[in-house]
């Protein structure tokens, strides 16, 4: 009965107790569950359209972000380290392009993953050799990203918001919208979503397999620069900053490889499951820590019920 | 089916043994100290500066007085990634001519400790590593002065309850750690004093994964409502944790970290919302010292440091703590070169050196470092030395000295130490221990 | 001409299925035994054991592991870190309630222990597939590296979270632990490996292998076909984490000596998986050669520049270090994506042919 009270009810019952507290983890959550999203989101992007689980979204956020704030401490203005940075991104996307996809087209696909799990090694040692392992801070205010904070004060409590999650959070809702406009839109959105649905139709009608690439690795940069922005303003800018790749991979599952809104809806759902389960039940009850594995075991046993994630297309087999 | 492989293995180890063999005999005369470094990965930011000033501490003596007593020394690093892994294998590639090793991360020094007895060099780890190794009969071959984390975690609960550990009475104590060798070392000791004096310990894992994201451990702070933070945070943890104080609001003046946790260059990122920050060390910057001022011109202006200068890295704790390790293991390979009258200590040598270590005020004042590093002594038995700390405090610029030299309350320590020596060596058997020493 | 195949007539079925219908082949794999067994022992030094030879045989076994279940039965998996952690710490466990047991027993048995917990975590394998599965297993990955930090009686209540490994002696020499020697540990895992090595040749070419290479190829025609579907994948799960839970007691008790819960993380999982891709998939040879490849090859590149005298700081040769593996990866990747294994099968054929070009 006492372990069936500590599990059902207590957790509920601290909830009720403080909802400012409360208020303040679904928040966190949140921000923790846009950046997922974020991150999620260029891995999707990359699936959708070559069929490559790209490992390498983790590092490439590092490497976004390190650059840019590498070329500030070169002395390059703010305003113009950003487009420099995007950029790098850009020749990042056509080197990997024309370097290592080309010459794996029509491998299997745990051959692409480990050639992006070699990128990352690469960059990770490229980067390191450039920039320092050092931690960096990230060049908020010279972006104007506000870093005051917000406090409310509901329940007799009080609830803060970091202006500069507030500014992630915004940020990351313009960067989705603008995506969605872009993939539903535009030519070369078609282009991409078509190469999605199939390779040798797509190739029929004219598209070209490897400027498609070229764009979709480069907008996979763009997210991994906003990501790292974001990120890195929030806890500095280093190499530890690689691990949220995996942070990324349970959402994924949970909404499906192909879809879009899945990551979006996913990321957004794990990052608040895994706070309130942290903070009301991994904490008091499991020595703490489970953020590391909670999400990876929520999508599995969504995975039971539904083995394509949520949102994801449903796989059709033939003999 | 296994064919060729074996003769692969044989061409590579050939090959191996070859590149391993030619620097072995390259420089006889100079006496060899490795390190085991790490400037890479997610623990470069705070480990880079601290190498820096060992390697520059070298420098300085062979470019100022031609070497020690005229032998040149020659420092290298093997690069390790803080991965114990890596440690591990730097350690056999080294100890051939090694005198000494330095294994710079509590999870190096539990897999190296172990072979100490066998391959007999001492392992010199200054601040980190096992706690009980200060018990010089069961860890012959492990040194960790001047302090070690029970001190430490002594030290800060002697300062932060002004001297009197009982009106702790009922307060709570989160204690925010890495959860690693490393991180859990001063817990036994912490469980001991929360039941002895009445206050509520609350500890708080940090996984090495979420040293950059530690929103939810934060949270419990804040839901727990701790009278202290005590910090055992390393690398990336440390820049971690301080932002999500300032974010939290936790009030700064009751948030106190280990030596480790008090890197300059994690506080500049809150820069003036981390006044008041308080980390116990056991060395304090001083770029005006006489040695400070040798290094910048033998060293620094000589172009033959690698510290990053425009991030004024020169005045930073890490740097000159950094400086002070090579102090130590400096004056310990002299006591050893002036008991045996050698010009090239073996390990075995050296051991009497690090045992016969005296720091005192004179001696550091000698050395143009008067008030940067705690005098301490060590002996046969005492292989820590217990010198003590300062508590340096963020005055939202730099670290600045904010108490008396502490000392260790070492009544429970020495309990602890001899109970987890034994347990050690019980566990470990046959452990030769040294009878002969005596306190 | 050295590998002519001429002039070796089989006169049976059973003679043309046996290990070695090549003579030369059987010459070879007795050539290479004779360096293993004889001539590395006389020759290596301590630095060459420790840093090359052991890890070398026992990453061979970890990948030989997550190849039975990647390569034969198609069942992707980025769990094998935690599998190996499973075996130490049951291995760990054993010998210290068991202090009196053999620990080639307590090795056998704990090698069960990360079998049963490889079935578990197989189960999701009977209704997910693919980059699924793969995530799905880093669920066991990550739970079971919190599990290795958090439950304290698995580490004995060790204050630092760590596990030590006692010495350990058998018939009179100490095998394990701090005082045995490197020769000893050598040819201790030298044995144990030949011996899986050999039963899993075995396996892979008999009933077995084949239903699991039915499996791989095309689940659905393989159930169509009369195959079990559930019995042979949670057999390939449980035979690849037998032998992965092995490489791990063996890579704590006869390799590293002490071992905290990080170590058992992602990047050692990744570290076998590379080895059993680059050394090919499907293939016996392979993780040897893969092995060799990815554990000898970092540190012959960081004697290199010492060598040759060039003075590189250690940091530098690291971040070179990296990036050469990673380009390496790439590299042989396009090369030949199935695989070094392969890459010796053309080799060979050259070989019997030669000195013709056809």
């Amino acid at each position: 009965m006492e372990f069936l009270n500590d599990v059902l009810v207590q957790p509920f019952a601290d909830m009720a107790a403080a909802p400012d507290f409360l208020l303040q983890v679904l928040w966190e959550g949140l921000v923790g569950g846009v950046l997922y999203a974020l991150i999620a989101l260029g891995f999707v992007l990359i699936y959708k359209s070559s069929r490559i689980f790209n490992f390498a979204q983790g590092i490439m956020v590092v490497f976004a972000a390190l650059t840019l704030v590498g070329l500030y401490e070169k002395g390059v203005p703010a305003l113009l380290a950003l487009p420099l940075t995007l950029a790098v991104m850009l020749v990042l996307a056509m080197t990997i392009e024309r370097v290592v996809l080309r010459p794996l087209v029509n491998q299997p696909d745990i051959i692409l993953f480990m050639a992006t799990i070699g990128i990352t090694l690469f960059l990770i040692g490229f980067g390191e050799l450039i920039f320092g392992g050092e931690n960096k801070v990230m060049i908020t205010e010279q972006l104007f990203i506000p870093t005051g904070s917000i406090v409310f004060e509901p329940f007799g409590g009080f609830v803060s918001i970091e202006e500069k999650d507030l500014t992630a959070v915004i940020g990351a809702m313009v960067l989705v919208a603008a995506l969605l406009v872009f993939l539903n839109k535009s030519k070369i959105g078609r282009a991409i979503r078509a190469l999605g649905d199939d390779h040798q139709a797509a190739l029929s009608v004219g598209i070209s397999l490897s400027t498609i690439w070229v764009i979709v690795w480069f907008i996979a940069g763009v997210i991994a620069l906003a990501t790292g922005i974001v990120w890195g303003a929030r806890a500095g800018v280093s190499f530890a900053l690689e691990v949220i790749a995996f942070k990324a991979l349970p959402v994924l599952m949970l909404g499906g490889l192909e879809s879009v809104m899945g990551a979006i809806i996913g990321g957004l759902a794990i990052g608040i499951l895994e706070k309130l389960f942290e903070i009301y039940w991994g904490q008091p009850l499991l020595g703490g820590n489970t953020e590391a594995w909670f999400a990876y075991m929520l999508a599995l046993l969504v995975l039971l019920f539904r083995p394509q994630g949520l949102f994801g297309e449903k796989i059709i087999e033939r003999v | 089916m296994k064919r060729m492989l074996r003769n692969a293995i044989l061409s590579s180890a050939l090959l191996a043994a070859a590149s391993v063999a030619v620097p072995a005999v390259a420089q006889d005369e100079a006496i060899y100290i490795p390190n085991l470094a790490y400037r890479t990965g997610p623990f470069a930011a705070t480990g880079t500066p601290l190498m820096n000033g060992q390697r520059d501490y070298i420098t300085l003596l062979n470019e100022r007085d031609g070497g020690l007593n005229g032998v040149k020394l020659e420092y290298d690093e093997c690069e390790t990634g803080y991965n114990t892994e890596k440690g591990v294998e730097c350690y056999e590639k080294t100890k051939a001519r090694a005198v000494v090793t330095q294994p710079w991360s509590t999870g190096i020094t539990l897999q190296v400790l172990p072979k100490s007895n066998v391959d007999k060099i001492p392992i010199l780890a200054p601040g980190y590593g096992f706690s009980p190794m200060a018990d010089g009969k069961v860890f012959q071959w492990a040194y960790n002065p001047p302090s070690s984390y029970w001190d430490g975690a002594s030290m800060i609960l002697k300062n932060i309850s002004d001297g009197n550990l009982d009106s702790l009475k009922d307060k709570k104590i989160a204690f925010l750690h890495l959860d690693h060798p490393f991180g859990k070392e001063p817990l036994p000791l912490l469980e001991v004093l929360a039941e002895k004096h009445g206050f509520n310990l609350v500890p708080i894992p940090v996984g090495l994964t979420e040293m950059q994201n530690q929103s939810a451990q934060w949270l419990q702070i804040r839901r727990e409502r701790p009278d202290f933070v005590v910090m055992w945070g390393w690398g990336a943890m440390n820049a971690g944790a301080i932002t999500e104080a300032v974010k939290t609001k936790y009030p700064m003046d009751q948030f106190v970290g280990v030596w480790w946790s008090g890197h300059d260059g994690d506080l500049k990122l809150v820069g003036d919302q981390g006044k008041g920050y308080r980390s116990i060390s056991w060395s304090v910057p001083n770029s005006e010292a006489p040695l400070m001022a040798d290094i910048k011109k033998y060293v620094v202006d000589a172009g033959k440091s690698q510290i990053n200068q425009s991030e004024g890295e020169f005045d930073s704790v890490f740097y000159q703590r950094g400086l002070m390790i090579s102090v130590i293991l400096v004056e310990g390979i002299k006591a050893a070169q002036e008991e045996f009258d050698v010009r090239n200590p073996s390990p075995e040598q050296l051991r009497w050196g690090l045992e016969n270590i005296k720091l005192d005020e004179a001696r550091l004042k000698e050395l143009g470092a008067e008030g940067m590093l705690v005098p301490f002594s060590t002996s046969c038995a005492d292989h820590t030395g217990h010198g003590g700390g300062w508590m340096l405090q963020w005055d939202g610029a730099k670290f600045v000295k904010a108490s008396d030299l502490l000392t260790p309350d070492r009544t429970e320590i020495e309990k602890l130490e001899a109970e987890k020596a034994k347990e050690y060596a019980e566990a470990n058997a046959p452990w030769p221990v040294n009878e002969e020493c005596s306190m | 001409m050295f590998y002519r195949t001429a002039g070796q007539f089989k006169t049976s079925y059973q003679a043309d299925h046996a290990l070695f219908p090549v003579r030369q082949d059987a010459f070879l794999l007795g050539v290479i035994l004779i360096f293993a067994f004889v001539i590395f022992p006389l020759t290596a030094s301590e630095f060459t054991f420790r840093a090359l030879l052991i890890p070398v045989l026992i990453y061979s076994l970890a990948a030989l592991g997550l190849n039975i279940l990647t390569g034969y039965a198609g069942q992707l998996s980025l769990g094998t870190g935690a599998f190996m952690g499973v075996g130490a710490y049951a291995c760990y466990k054993l010998i210290t309630i068991f202090p009196e047991m053999n620990i080639v027993v307590a090795i056998a048995m704990s090698g069960f222990f990360s079998a049963a917990i490889g079935v578990l975590f197989g189960l999701p394998s009977l209704r997910i597939k693919g980059f699924y599965l793969a995530i799905a297993t880093l669920a066991a990955q990550f739970f079971l590296v919190w599990l290795f930090q958090k439950w304290a009686w698995l580490y004995n209540y060790n204050a630092s979270g760590a596990i030590q490994v006692p010495n350990i002696e058998m018939f009179g020499i100490t095998v394990a632990g701090p005082r045995a020697t490197a020769i000893t540990q050598y040819y201790f895992v030298l044995c144990v490996v030949c011996v899986i090595t050999f039963f899993a040749i075995n396996i892979t070419r008999g009933r077995i292998g084949r239903m699991w290479k039915a499996v791989r190829d095309m689940d659905i025609a393989a159930e169509l076909v009369g195959i079990n579907l559930m019995r042979s994948k949670l057999m390939a799960f449980f035979v690849s984490s037998y032998v992965v839970g092995i490489a791990g007691a063996l890579f704590v008790f006869l390799w590293r000596g002490a071992a905290e819960a990080n170590l058992f993380d992602i990047p050692l999982s990744f570290r076998v998986l590379f080895i059993a891709i680059i050394g090919g998939l499907g293939s016996i040879l392979g993780n040897f050669l893969g092995a060799i490849l990815i554990v000898a090859l970092p540190v012959i590149i960081g004697s290199v520049p010492q060598a040759f005298g060039i003075p590189l700081d250690s940091a530098m040769v690291e971040h070179l270090n990296i990036m050469i593996i990673g380009a390496l990866i790439i590299a042989f990747l396009i090369i030949e994506p199935h695989g070094l294994a392969r890459f010796w099968a053309m080799i060979r054929e050259k070989f019997i042919l030669w000195p013709f070009p056809h």
